[in-house]
């Protein structure tokens, strides 16, 4: 597989999570303000957070804006000067996707152009200020439809491999993010609105875990059950720790363990590394914060080894002259 | 009695409306019988109203699946659809036959020429061809001269554009022997008109199109330096900004080979190879859509970063095949299209099948004063631009623009050639701002495959249609849009 077209793969993956996973907090967050305990500046500030956008988005609009839903969402929505929102990445996940016509199926591209021009031809746009909680609804399932596509019309070759190690690991980001953020806020809060469920339940929402984790707890909503659930559950797709599995999986289709004439990888044993480290924790009783902080820096650094050693490295090392290349094909 | 009452209850067909130019062929109204009935019978049933959504479902169609060319003008690069017809050009199975003939006989003395032009060059000696009109061109590129590609073949794709006449007579208005656009089109319409007008299309019995990218995968493989099997066939792009990028990635995908860019290839030791993430990858054919120009910095531009360097002593080492072959542009420059009759007596004794349109070199002091003299009345155009830019449209020229042309011509007469306007034949054609049918102007490129066995044309091709009206002009880049073209299947 071409070390290009890898890139875009995984690209494509990582943005259309992140449409995805922006969708649902922002839609989340739309209806936890209506009838939330808490200040609307505080609930808007986590979303702003999960983004990583909170100063950039004071430097525009100053700090007092972020109570105001209608800023802060169409910031995180259309703002084309904001990378993560959620314009940009379509844009960026549909660029990518272009860039590799001949890989991704037709059915797949079809689905990720039609919700592209649906957001880009003015429909979208007025969904939204009509109904952002249709239009919120629409792109998810859009992105829903693209994923769904990509695995059932895409041979399961390495390009769905990156595609999908794509799509795992920005979940991870996400998650620890979502996790963190809220995490942090809630245990801020006066003693008696700590435990208040709804909050919680609306933090599950964003991750898309609140029938999961009932089905799995039964009902029991505690802030330690709950983070223990995202971290560690392991039949839950969102988990760190399923997450986690699952990228090293896609890795191991890339390079299977036994391949000889494919050196070892070192972002390969970094996951896997992470994964156990991860698995033998005992959440409820860590310093959730470190333990996110670690995850989200550790799964960057991951990405970075990835670019370096398939995306990236081959063009440095071959491109300059004659130089001995062990790994040849005839 | 029947009938009668039929035709009161019924609305007008559209094409009772329908008045074709003076002067111009007209495609439906010239042709025989049965075509006009198929157009008919497409037509009578349908009110106007109904064509338009139809049309406007086309537009959709092409606008979701992202069928769009790219625009320069803009920063972002805004993408457009490449408008369409669903109107068909239709071509009788008698008239395909002496067209396909025609076609043939053509690359193949093309094929010849270029193969002679970077070899002994015997056309020269002959005098059939002016020796400067070749050796002068900014297309022939001398360094090429003794390299025998692989397999033999140079021309391994070409779209060859017609037009016709008022008189209905079809004439080789250009040869494109270089990086031939359109066909992705001419797929995409196909699939459009078995979509949209199913019935007429299975009463009309087409001949299909779809075997175009095996064919064309066949072609290539069969030039590699190694076996068909063992052979790993690229297409290569200038990238995703570049105005045919749908085309290069939908021929790639059709073909079901990688689409690379520049950076992706290296050569090592005269050999080419792809950067993959098990490490570098033998590649052996490149279908490249960039021009020659883009090629090699080692050969054409020492300043470039674009290119791969080395490509070519690859290439002239008989390791890796360049469909097509760089060099080619001798053969389809303006100045040398007027020897094309002569090439192909030369090459294979034969009388040309294909008519040209007369042709006024600006070099010859003969007709260098007689086109200064006409200008008004004819169409200057220079030797070494394509997509209809750097042209005198006499007939539409102001005065300044005749003197300024007159100037260059003066200053650089092997630059120029001229042709008399010629009556661009038309076609019934969806009119969005009328809701109705009128005439207008197309032209056709049909595309021809060559391989070590000889060529094969495509039995369909694109059909372009200037839809502004009164325009001649059917680039895509100047108002122009695109028709299915209907090849007929044979009586019985």
């Amino acid at each position: 597989m071409i070390s290009r077209v890898a890139d875009h793969c995984f690209w494509m993956g990582r943005y259309l999570e992140r449409v995805e996973s922006t969708s649902r907090v922002l839609r989340v967050t739309s209806s936890l303000v209506l009838d939330a305990i808490l200040p609307p500046e505080q609930v808007w500030t986590s979303a702003l957070a999960v983004s990583g956008e909170e100063k950039p988005f004071a430097e525009r609009h100053g700090a007092a804006a972020v109570g105001d839903g209608f800023r802060v969402t169409e910031f995180l929505t259309w703002d084309p000067d904001v990378p993560s929102s959620l314009a940009r990445s379509l844009q960026a996940a549909r660029e990518n996707a272009r860039s590799i016509r001949e890989v991704v199926s037709l059915e797949a591209w079809e689905a990720i152009n039609e919700l592209h021009v649906w957001l880009n031809d003015g429909s979208g746009r007025r969904e939204w200020a009509v109904r952002p909680d249709a239009f919120y609804r629409q792109v998810r399932t859009g992105t829903q439809l693209i994923l769904g596509a990509v695995e059932h019309t895409m041979l399961h070759d390495n390009a769905f491999d990156f595609i999908m190690l794509g799509v795992f690991l920005e979940r991870v980001g996400q998650t620890a993010r979502i996790l963190d953020v809220h995490h942090h806020a809630l245990m801020q809060l006066p003693p008696d609105l700590v435990r208040e469920e709804t909050l919680w339940l609306s933090l599950l929402r964003a991750c898309a875990g609140f029938e999961p984790f009932m089905k799995r707890k039964a009902g029991r909503v505690t802030p330690g059950e709950v983070a223990t659930f995202l971290i560690l559950e392991q039949r839950f797709p969102r988990s760190l720790v399923f997450c986690l599995q699952e990228a090293d999986q896609r890795l191991a289709s890339i390079r299977s363990p036994g391949d000889e004439a494919f050196p070892p990888l070192r972002c390969q044993a970094r996951l896997a590394a992470l994964a156990t480290f991860l698995a033998s924790r005992r959440v409820p009783d860590e310093d959730l914060h470190a333990l996110l902080t670690r995850v989200v820096d550790e799964t960057a650094a991951i990405c970075g080894e990835l670019h370096e050693e398939l995306f990236q490295a081959p063009q440095r090392a071959w491109s300059n002259g004659r130089v001995e290349r062990p790994r040849a094909e005839a | 009695m029947h009938r009668a009452v039929a035709e009161i209850a019924s609305p007008p067909s559209m094409l009772s409306m329908y008045h074709p130019l003076p002067g111009a062929f007209d495609e439906l109204l010239g042709a025989g019988e049965r075509l006009r009935a198929t157009v008919e019978a497409m037509l009578a049933d349908g009110s106007s109203e109904e064509f338009a959504r139809t049309q406007a479902l086309a537009e959709a169609a092409l606008l979701n699946q992202g069928v769009t060319f790219s625009v320069y003008s803009d920063s972002r690069g805004v993408e457009k659809i490449f408008p369409v017809c669903l109107l068909p050009r239709i071509i009788s199975a008698v008239e395909w036959s002496r067209l396909e003939r025609g076609l043939q006989q053509r690359v193949l003395a093309l094929e010849a020429f270029v193969t002679d032009v970077y070899a002994d060059q015997r056309i020269l000696e002959t005098g059939a061809i002016p020796r400067e009109v070749v050796l002068g061109s900014a297309q022939y590129l001398p360094a090429l001269r003794g390299i025998r590609p692989p397999a033999g073949v140079r021309i391994h794709v070409s779209g060859i554009d017609l037009i016709r006449d008022g008189a209905g007579v079809f004439r080789v208005l250009e040869d494109n022997l270089r990086t031939p656009s359109g066909v992705s089109y001419v797929l995409e319409n196909r699939l459009l008109s078995k979509r949209l007008l199913a019935r007429a299309f299975a009463a009309a019995r087409v001949r299909p199109v779809n075997q175009y990218p095996a064919r064309l995968a066949a072609a290539l493989r069969s030039v590699s330096p190694v076996s068909p099997e063992e052979t790993t066939l690229v297409v290569l792009t200038p990238g995703p900004y570049n105005s045919a990028y749908f085309e290069h990635s939908f021929l790639a995908r059709q073909m079901g080979v990688e689409l690379v860019e520049a950076a992706d290839l290296f050569v090592d030791d005269d050999r080419l190879f792809v950067h993959t993430i098990r490490g570098p990858k033998r590649v052996h054919v490149v279908y490249r859509r960039t021009d020659d120009a883009f090629l090699d910095p080692e050969v054409f531009r020492p300043d470039s970063m674009l290119g791969v360097r080395g490509l070519l002593r690859a290439w002239a080492r008989g390791n890796v095949a360049l469909a097509n072959a760089p060099g080619n542009g001798v053969a389809d420059d303006k100045g040398v299209y007027p020897f094309v009759p002569e090439m192909i007596r030369f090459y294979l004794g034969e009388e040309p099948l294909l008519e040209q349109v007369p042709t006024y070199r600006c070099a010859r002091a003969e007709d260098r004063a007689y086109v200064l003299e006409h200008l008004a009345e004819l169409v200057v155009k220079v030797v070494d631009e394509a997509g209809g830019y750097g042209m005198l449209m006499g007939p539409t020229s102001t005065a300044e623009e005749r003197a300024e042309f007159r100037r260059r011509i003066l200053a650089e007469p092997r630059r120029y050639i001229a042709q008399p306007r010629v009556e661009l034949s038309t076609c019934p054609t969806w009119v969005p701002q009328g809701q109705c049918i009128a005439p207008r102007r197309v032209d056709f490129r049909p595309y021809v495959l060559n391989s070590a066995t000889g060529p094969w044309v495509l039995p369909g091709g694109l059909t372009r249609v200037a839809l502004r009206e009164g325009s001649y002009v059917v680039n895509s880049s100047q108002g122009g849009g695109s028709k299915d073209t209907w090849v007929l299947k044979g009586e019985g």
